[in-house]
């Protein structure tokens, strides 16, 4: 079984560079991939530019969000021990989301920099502080979840009715990337904003990996290991709040990767919460940018929405894991 | 062709000039008209005489739409005919699409609407400039932006052309068939867009195709998601070398206003382009 597990984590670390490879291999314009990377980085001609000014820094952020989700993910159902939670059903997207869409349609300049990730980190922070507060103290999963569902359902609307009235031409149909995420025109300027908050995520979820082990046990025994500091849950909502409201802010609210993703991969790390972060950051990655290829190859009037195909690849195998609890195995 | 015909000919051409001239006779004696639709709000805004605006819709008045000032006397509409009647208008001008509930409910109550065709290419814009003189009368305005349109138009096209590309908000572009992309071949532009009508093209396409001018279409004062490819860095060289246009955003909103203006400083940056070279 060990052994099995090691090829499965050996075979998804293989994947992403080629998932990398077919991403940049991907578009609507063919590319001579070789003779563009020959020409390096400030290479003039189209397919260089294409390359490495277009489809790189869009590759490059899908593996980044992708892992901020999936490690948020399963911070978030360590931290909570609840397999239903994620950044997007506890309200930290939807958070990140609103403080984005207020700030950057009611006021702030185009060339907003570090305030725009700064305010969706708030945001995020907020939303799941206030799933936090409205659940109480030791609240069950149920109550939690549907604490959950509410704030969200709440910060959605608030997201539609700020949007309504932006003053833009454009303001009812971006309600839809904000809600659904969006990965089109970006470049390195959003990677290289999202990047530090990304960084510092990840940084404090790290910090708080023999807590999750402990936590595991239960909060009575996490206590008895050494881990009562209240820090330890602060410093992971932190961390999520920074990883997921980065990524939100430059990407919009990407659903299901969070969700589905730790319970896939869980298996791979023998449920050890720890090992679970940087495995469900991996296949985070994987599975965004898997969606990204399908949206980019998808021919239609608008493009697909990404946080609509992380739904169609990652719903069958959450079929699968439920099928299989329902024989009585895990989850 | 029998004898005849010349004068069944200029029969004919007098009855539509009288039809015209009645109209216009009872167009100049409208004091009191009101627009269902952004566009004629600003023709009306533009061209007829303020006093003669009894009302537009609130659209002319909002931030990302307004272009002049609303006169004070004249009531904001949102479209509905019960905001209208009180006002007693003695025309209602109604577009092809939208407010039509309104204007019907309107007509079936007597009021006087008429209906304004859109324009979408240069041939429908002249229909549209011809319907807005047969109802509002030769508005001086109105027949100087006529005949420079034509002058316009007539101008032999240029021998030495350059090559364009229009990228709107949300990745669109003018293809065969739209008023934007006759202007861009009135101008001496070659559109690289090879679709018809509108269509999608990705950045990666822009690029691809290595146009002389990238065209840009409305300048977006506030923020939106629809204006990220244009404000992508891989289109800064564009931007540097000054090989970008902007077509104005009046021209999409109610191009009999602004196809003069747009078509002429078209020309002027194709020769530009050209004596760059």
């Amino acid at each position: 079984m060990l052994k099995h597990n090691k090829n499965a984590v050996f075979l998804l670390l293989a994947a992403l560079p080629l998932a990398l490879l077919g991403a940049l291999g991907s578009g609507p314009v063919s590319v001579d991939l070789s003779s563009a990377l020959a020409e390096g980085w400030s290479g003039q001609s189209s397919d260089a530019v294409i390359l490495w000014q277009l489809r790189l820094p869009r590759a490059l952020l899908a593996i980044l969000v992708g892992a901020a989700l999936g490690m948020g993910g399963a911070a978030m159902q360590g931290m909570l021990r609840n397999p239903l939670a994620e950044p997007a059903l506890l309200g930290v997207s939807s958070g990140a989301a609103l403080a984005a869409v207020l700030f950057l349609y009611y006021g702030a300049a185009w060339k907003s920099g570090w305030l725009l990730q700064a305010l969706a980190i708030g945001g995020a922070f907020s939303a799941a502080a206030a799933v936090w507060l409205l659940a109480g103290r030791g609240a069950s999963a149920g109550r939690l979840v549907l604490a959950g569902v509410a704030i969200n359902a709440f910060l959605s609307a608030l997201i539609a009715l700020a949007l309504n009235y932006a003053p833009s031409m454009f303001a009812m149909q971006e309600v839809v990337f904000w809600l659904m995420g969006s990965l089109a025109n970006r470049g390195w300027d959003q990677l290289f904003l999202a990047l530090p908050f990304l960084a510092v995520g990840v940084l404090c979820l790290f910090f708080t990996r023999n807590y999750l082990r402990a936590l595991a046990l239960g909060e009575d025994s996490a206590a008895s290991l050494g881990f009562q500091s209240r820090a330890y849950p602060f410093l992971i909502l932190l961390g999520i709040a920074s990883a997921v409201g980065g990524a939100v802010a430059v990407a919009g609210t990407i659903g299901f990767v969070g969700l589905v993703v730790p319970h896939l991969v869980r298996p791979l790390v023998r449920q050890d919460p720890a090992r679970l972060l940087w495995i469900s950051a991996l296949a985070g990655a994987l599975l965004l940018l898997l969606a990204d290829i399908l949206v980019i190859n998808f021919v239609g009037a608008q493009e697909l929405r990404i946080g609509a195909v992380t739904a169609f690849i990652g719903a069958p195998f959450f079929f699968w894991l439920i099928l299989t609890a329902r024989r009585g195995q895990w989850l | 062709m029998s004898a005849h015909a010349p004068r069944r000919n200029f029969f004919w051409r007098q009855l539509l000039l009288g039809a015209v001239l009645i109209l216009t006779a009872k167009a100049q004696a409208y004091e009191r008209i009101a627009s269902l639709n952004l566009c004629l709000d600003q023709v009306l805004l533009n061209w007829a005489e303020p006093a003669d605006i009894a009302s537009l819709t609130w659209l002319s008045a909002a931030e990302q739409y307004r272009s002049l000032p609303i006169p004070e006397h004249v009531q904001l509409n949102r479209a509905r005919a019960e905001e209208l009647l009180p006002l007693k208008p003695d025309l209602v001008l109604a577009g092809q699409y939208g407010a039509q509930r309104a204007a019907e409910r309107l007509q079936a109550l007597g009021v006087n609407v008429v209906t304004i065709p859109d324009a979408y290419s240069l041939e429908q814009l002249q229909q549209q400039l011809d319907a807005f003189e047969a109802v509002l009368g030769p508005l001086p305005p109105l027949q100087k932006q006529k005949r420079a349109l034509t002058q316009l138009l007539d101008q032999p096209t240029a021998k030495q052309r350059a090559s364009a590309v229009i990228l709107s908000a949300n990745n669109i572009t003018y293809g065969s068939g739209m008023l934007e992309h006759q202007l861009l071949q009135r101008a001496g532009f070659d559109n690289l867009a090879s679709s018809q009508g509108l269509a999608r093209i990705s950045l990666e396409e822009v690029i691809a195709l290595q146009p002389d001018l990238l065209v840009f279409y409305g300048s977006e004062q506030h923020f939106a998601l629809a204006y990220l490819a244009a404000r992508h860095p891989v289109l800064q060289r564009y931007i540097d070398s000054g090989r970008t246009y902007t077509l104005p955003k009046q021209l999409s909103l109610c191009p009999a206003l602004a196809v003069v203006d747009t078509l002429q400083q078209l020309m002027d940056k194709r020769e530009a382009l050209v004596k760059a070279q």
